[in-house]
């Protein structure tokens, strides 16, 4: 007996973080801030920055198969690999499907890294706010629930997470895409100046340099940190810091406050509660490498493992007083799963400018905000709309194999840039729909004996339209530019490729409709915190990580406020 | 080693562009067995040898490096082991010997025994014949690699040498121009400040 409360007390914190990617990173580093001892858990291995991006200082004749993977490796990645991303540079940042099933009902590509990090990692870096527009439109149009929060909960919590993590971009003044607490903006190239102008002269429209978490200049607070550099090798981890994630910002930020435990390998699987004291008290790990099941305990608990793995740990945490999965009396628990739509728009040639060149290969692009169903655009087919992001670049030494020359007059050849491109794709919004949703599935078990999740979920009329309408504005916009053989593309986008998933814990004013409250706790556990994905109640078409960022330090502020009154 | 084989390895060490007039003088058409500059894991010799010099046509060696010397015939031999599947390895090597049958009708000799203007002439017939259309699979004019049909033989080694040669450190650094850490990005400069095309 005093064994186990010896034990009971090794294993008790103030409170645990389940998850170390982008939200699960923040919510470690305010949680140790503040003071609390905090149990960070993560499924995957432990990657320390610098020390463990294996590939990150190799140049392209280090990496075998000049990068690409062979049919052996590629059976370990027969989802992730829909990305058409995995490569010798960053396969060890893929989860191993074979390892890590789940029931497609519908395709629904689920793209994920287990380790350290997350896809903080790994992630486009794209970083814009949500608008006051977003955080409406639900309720304005009669579509699902209403966000509990308002633009104005949030701004200050995208202030703090901005000038936390430094984001690159330009001030524009759009109310759609707010503007936030910027470093410099990286340059556009000689062509996407003129597409600028021209978009900015005929239709009235804004296209800025993409805002990015990654470093144009240095942080005061973070001396750690270096400037982005231009190898664009981002995916395979940045030996100066110079985007962030977890591994190089947050996790170390966390770590010097001593209060931080991290523990890789550590599988939660479901939340512990209370039937007596009425609320959730730990976590139940499996210890991926002993297999080894250990409960952990804590006042308050941060769900941070990714919006389909917090949905996958609530539903899987069922007691006679949550039969259906912990908070979801509602029954919206695993429901309204959304994505954003891309892969489609247009690509042109761009004539002139062949004595024009740049230098550095910036790990960034164009944005175009969103001005579809906005002031007096009004769709008869959609609502909602979409963003643009694309480049321009010059055809490199990979134009060769078309080329009509072979010999020296080839290789003389591509030792002069070829002609000029610019392509843009669209980043569609996604409307949460009930049916659209992940269930349970006991009946197969991964490799841990633990159950899986079957995901049924599609695009639906209003994305379709508007996807037509992404690729055909595209070339539009293109061709109104003057560039030669417009040429749209519609790449097959099943949903989840967006990796954006999102929705299936959503954030609601009613406890019968939605799982969270407007502080991010669950309704009905209220020392349970869901602030990645899974809380969005909307998708808007902004690359989403910033808000989970901001959610997150919002919630975690909160959190220990209501812990020091007492109340959680 | 006879006058000819030393002649020849000279020529591989060498590079094919400065010795090459020698080397036709010399041999006199096709009956030279070049050696090896690598030792293949998937190709026979002689298909080796048919890859090296196949290869070196498509990139060779001018006053920087060509493929033989930035290692792309074993980078092809080690793809076509490594990378390709089965099916694709076999339709790579029926591709290889239908080319290499081609050579012998057309010069008496194998493709890789011949004379560098020999190979010249005959990489520029089936170099031709696919971009204008007459290979069964291309498209016309250009192969187009999404239109589902089977690169011809030609360009798939093209492909791959083109993607060695231009991976490979000399190609990447002395062909091209390499910079692993070129610092804040300038979006719009003259082409002269920077010379030539960058090859990442």
């Amino acid at each position: 007996m005093n064994l186990n409360i010896d034990a009971e007390k090794q294993n008790t914190f103030d409170a645990i973080v389940v998850g170390t990617g982008i939200s699960g990173g923040w919510a470690a580093k305010e949680l140790t801030e503040k003071g609390l001892k905090t149990l960070v858990l993560e499924r995957g291995r432990d990657v320390k920055h610098q020390v463990d991006y294996p590939t990150m200082m190799k140049d392209p004749w280090e990496l075998p198969h000049a990068g690409q993977l062979s049919p052996e490796e590629l059976k370990l990645y027969p989802v992730q690999s829909r990305t058409y991303w995995v490569n010798q540079g960053n396969k060890h940042w893929w989860v191993n499907d074979l390892e890590n099933p789940y029931t497609e009902v519908k395709p629904f590509d689920w793209i994920r890294g287990y380790h350290v990090g997350g896809r903080s990692i790994t992630w486009g870096k794209q970083t814009y706010r949500l608008s006051p527009m977003d955080f409406e439109a639900n309720a304005k149009e009669g579509i699902a629930v209403d966000w509990p929060i308002r633009y104005q909960d949030l701004a200050p919590w995208y202030d703090y997470v901005e000038s936390y993590i430094g984001v690159s971009g330009q001030a524009e003044g759009l109310p759609q895409v707010p503007d936030g607490k910027f470093l410099p903006p990286m340059e556009l190239n000689c062509v996407e100046e003129v597409f600028r102008d021209k978009v900015a002269e005929k239709f009235g429209r804004k296209i800025t340099i993409g805002r990015v978490a990654h470093l144009t200049a240095s942080l005061p607070h973070d001396p750690s940190r270096g400037i982005c550099q231009s190898r664009n090798l981002c995916d395979r981890g940045c030996p100066y810091g110079a985007y962030f994630s977890s591994n190089a910002s947050t996790l170390p930020a966390a770590q010097r406050t001593g209060n931080m435990t991290l523990r890789p390998h550590s599988i939660v699987h479901s939340i512990i509660y209370d039937e007596k004291k009425g609320k959730a008290v730990g976590v139940r790990v499996l210890d991926a490498e002993t297999k080894q099941e250990t409960e952990f305990f804590a006042n308050i608990i941060f769900l941070n493992a990714s919006t389909l793995g917090s949905t996958f740990i609530l539903l899987n945490s069922t007691s006679s007083r949550f039969p259906n999965g912990l908070g979801n009396a509602s029954d919206q628990l695993g429901r309204n799963l959304m994505d954003h739509q891309y892969r489609t728009g247009a690509e042109a040639e761009v004539e002139g400018f062949d004595d024009k060149y740049y230098i550095g290969r910036r790990p960034n692009g164009i944005y175009i905000p969103r001005f579809r169903n906005i002031g007096n655009d009004k769709r008869t087919d959609y609502i909602r709309g979409y963003g643009y992001q694309g480049s321009g670049s010059r055809e490199s030494w990979t134009r060769g194999v078309a080329e009509m020359s072979f010999g020296e007059e080839l290789k003389n050849s591509l030792t002069i840039p070829g002609k000029w491109k610019i392509g843009i794709t669209g980043f569609g919004e996604c409307l949460p729909y009930a049916e659209n949703r992940v269930t349970l599935n006991k009946d197969r078990k991964d490799v841990y004996g633990l159950p899986t999740l079957s995901i049924d979920a599609e695009w639906k009329e209003n994305e379709k339209a508007m996807r037509k309408d992404m690729r055909v504005t595209a070339a539009e916009m293109l061709e109104a530019s003057g560039f030669k053989n417009v040429n749209m593309y519609d790449a097959p986008n099943n949903i989840g490729l967006g990796i954006h998933e999102m929705g299936t814990a959503r954030m609601g004013k009613d406890p019968k409709t939605s799982v969270l409250n407007k502080w991010n706790q669950v309704h009905e556990a209220p020392n349970v915190f869901v602030t990645d994905g899974a809380a969005m109640t909307s998708s808007a078409c902004q690359n989403p990580s910033l808000t989970y960022m901001a959610l997150t330090a919002r919630a975690a502020d909160y959190a220990v406020r209501e812990m020091k009154k007492g109340n959680l | 080693m006879n006058r000819r084989d030393a002649l020849q390895r000279a020529a591989l060490v060498l590079g094919y562009a400065v010795t090459g007039p020698a080397l036709t003088g010399v041999l006199q058409g096709c009956k030279a067995t070049p050696e090896l500059p690598f030792k293949p894991v998937f190709f026979s010799e002689d298909q080796a040898r048919l890859i090296a010099a196949l290869s070196e046509i498509i990139i060779p060696k001018t006053n920087t490096p060509g493929a033989i010397e930035a290692g792309v015939p074993g980078f092809i031999d080690i793809m076509l082991k490594e990378i390709y599947t089965k099916e694709d390895q076999d339709k790579f090597l029926n591709g290889l010997d239908e080319f290499d049958a081609d050579a012998r009708e057309t010069y008496g000799d194998s493709f890789s025994s011949c004379t560098t203007e020999q190979q010249k002439a005959f990489v520029k017939k089936h170099h031709d014949a696919v971009f204008s259309g007459k290979v069964e699979g291309a498209s016309t004019g250009w192969w187009n690699a999404g239109g589902g049909g089977e690169k011809p033989f030609m360009l798939k080694v093209k492909e791959l040498t083109i993607l060695g040669f231009f991976t490979s450190e000399p190609g990447a650094t002395q062909v091209l121009q390499y910079n692993p850490v070129p610092g804040p990005f300038k979006g719009c400069v003259p082409l002269a400040d920077v010379g030539k095309t960058w090859a990442t």
